[in-house]
């Protein structure tokens, strides 16, 4: 069953439009990525599907209610954490969820939270006095104490630190672990890679491409390495998984996919070949993301 | 709504600017106290004055404009709450801590300095509720205009001083220029002394200053409520 629905979403702001007809759907337990970037329309997706705004066209079903319309039974469903959001300075951790807990009609036990995001030691400890993962460990407990069935995390790792990231991915998954569908916002190719089940890639206003990490890279690789001179690459192209070989000069060029690799150097020793700098390139979502939209990822 | 009040509670008792709030007025009360004659009934319309001033100028815009800033409405219209009751309880609370206030300079005034107090409770009470709804109306208003928490406080000084002055709080008014003077009685914190002053001097207030106030509170706080942005 799809946990969310979205079908043909338009937004415009002061008569432009933001979005453009997005379309997506959201299965039960997966974690579902919303990537492009920055002023793709990510966010103002996400705020339609939370209710936050109202759409000019199209329909959202979250957990079969409209988020404008029936907003306050979605919302004791539903866990947020906002880009750009913060606490007051001087609240502590344990009243932060304390107070967030109080919200809801059935929410979790806060102290189990505060143990499983490892914020039992800064449990007395005031926000403006947390590191930016602590913050963002708060942010999840947060959007988790409603005992929700979806969660929504925008930008979770912009400004931490690679540690940090790598360590709140794994919570991320930890979250998903316990039957909670995630919904993560993210213009960044490495953490969607890393965590996502589907990604829908956003550019403009529109879904220019919906699969799994690996269907979006293609899963094809590129091989490249230099011949000595006069020695030959015949029956390359035969080989199982072998897409394509480009010669010049002594550059040779393989493309493939699955364990193509493998058999390319296997055939290469039997004939006695010797190869020098041989490279191997995984495409990227970066790669995909400029062959879907004609631009690179990091220009808007 | 109750843990959301508590909670609210002990953010502002955290806060420096609430007990600056209690301790500026007093300040002044304590400093002007001691040089005072028994049967005054200027000195402390003054300092409530400014106490009221304070909080509804400075506080409570701050507060409010600082939660919008840092998207804490927002957070909190993604949970099965309502960012109004925020408000609600902000204004409440900003509330208390103006009665705190005045309590404070009332006990202390009569405890200590040994100043006249009003027998009659209605008239004062009346007086500190218009009073208190125009500068609340004036901090909204602020509120939703500012940008972020620290220009509504900007706003909140700028505004302060000169409305303080033109009350006569700065200088006595019969030492203003005549027509300054008969301006200030249309300012809020002006009509608010000078009721304060008829509650003083024991009789009931002159009905112009309360209108004044009454007509601030109205006038503005639909402006206020006109203007305010969630995010």
């Amino acid at each position: 069953m799809a946990v969310i629905d979205v079908t043909d979403l338009r937004k415009r702001y002061a008569g432009r439009p933001v979005l453009d007809g997005v379309s997506f759907a959201v299965e039960a337990g997966e974690i579902f990525g919303i990537l492009g970037p920055n002023g793709a329309g990510k966010t103002t997706t996400v705020e339609c599907v939370e209710g936050l705004r109202r759409p000019d066209g199209g329909s959202i079903r979250v957990l079969g209610l409209d988020p404008y319309t029936d907003g306050r039974a979605l919302r004791e469903q539903v866990g947020v954490q906002l880009q750009h959001t913060q606490l007051p300075e001087n609240i502590k951790v344990w009243e932060a969820l304390d107070l967030y807990a109080s919200f809801y009609a059935r929410p979790r036990d806060w102290r189990e939270l505060l143990e499983e995001w490892g914020l039992a030691d800064k449990r007395d400890a005031r926000f403006g006095k947390l590191s930016g993962g602590q913050r963002q460990r708060l942010f999840i407990a947060l959007a988790l104490v409603g005992d929700p069935r979806v969660a929504f995390l925008d930008e979770l790792t912009t400004g931490l630190d690679p540690q940090a990231r790598r360590a709140t991915w794994e919570l991320v998954k930890r979250v998903r672990d316990h039957g909670v569908t995630v919904v993560l916002v993210s213009h960044f190719m490495d953490e969607v890679e890393e965590l996502c089940d589907r990604v829908a890639v956003l550019d403009r206003g529109r879904v220019v491409a919906l699969d799994t990490p690996v269907g979006l890279v293609g899963g094809e690789q590129r091989m490249r390495f230099t011949l000595l001179p006069g020695d030959s690459v015949a029956g390359l192209d035969a080989l199982p998984g072998v897409t394509d070989v480009t010669r010049t000069g002594d550059r040779v060029v393989v493309t493939g996919r699955g364990d193509f690799a493998t058999a390319v150097t296997a055939h290469l020793a039997r004939h006695r070949v010797t190869v020098s700098d041989l490279r191997i390139d995984r495409r990227t979502l970066d790669d995909a993301f400029a062959a879907l939209t004609g631009r690179s990822f990091t220009d808007r | 709504m109750t843990k959301l009040a508590v909670v609210e509670l002990k953010l502002l008792v955290r806060e420096p600017g609430a007990v600056f709030s209690l301790l500026i007025p007093l300040f002044i009360l304590v400093v002007f106290g001691s040089s005072i004659e028994p049967g005054d009934t200027v000195l402390l319309p003054m300092a409530l004055a400014i106490a009221v001033g304070l909080v509804g100028l400075y506080m409570l815009p701050t507060t409010l404009a600082t939660y919008r800033e840092r998207g804490i409405l927002r957070r909190l219209s993604t949970t099965p709450v309502r960012p109004a009751n925020l408000l609600v309880v902000q204004v409440l609370l900003q509330l208390v801590l103006a009665l705190a206030a005045c309590g404070l300079l009332i006990a202390v005034a009569g405890a200590v300095l040994g100043a006249h107090l009003p027998t009659r409770v209605l008239p004062g009470a009346l007086t500190f509720l218009l009073g208190t709804a125009a500068m609340f109306a004036i901090g909204l208003l602020i509120a939703a205009l500012a940008p972020n928490g620290r220009s509504a406080n900007g706003i909140g000084v700028l505004l302060y001083f000169p409305l303080a002055y033109l009350a006569g709080l700065m200088q006595p008014a019969s030492q203003m220029p005549a027509i300054v003077a008969a301006v200030g009685e249309y300012t809020p914190m002006g009509a608010f002394r000078l009721s304060m002053q008829d509650v003083w001097a024991g009789g009931v207030p002159d009905p112009l200053p309360l209108g004044v106030m009454a007509a601030y509170a109205l006038v503005v706080s639909v402006l206020a409520a006109r203007f305010f942005r969630w995010e």
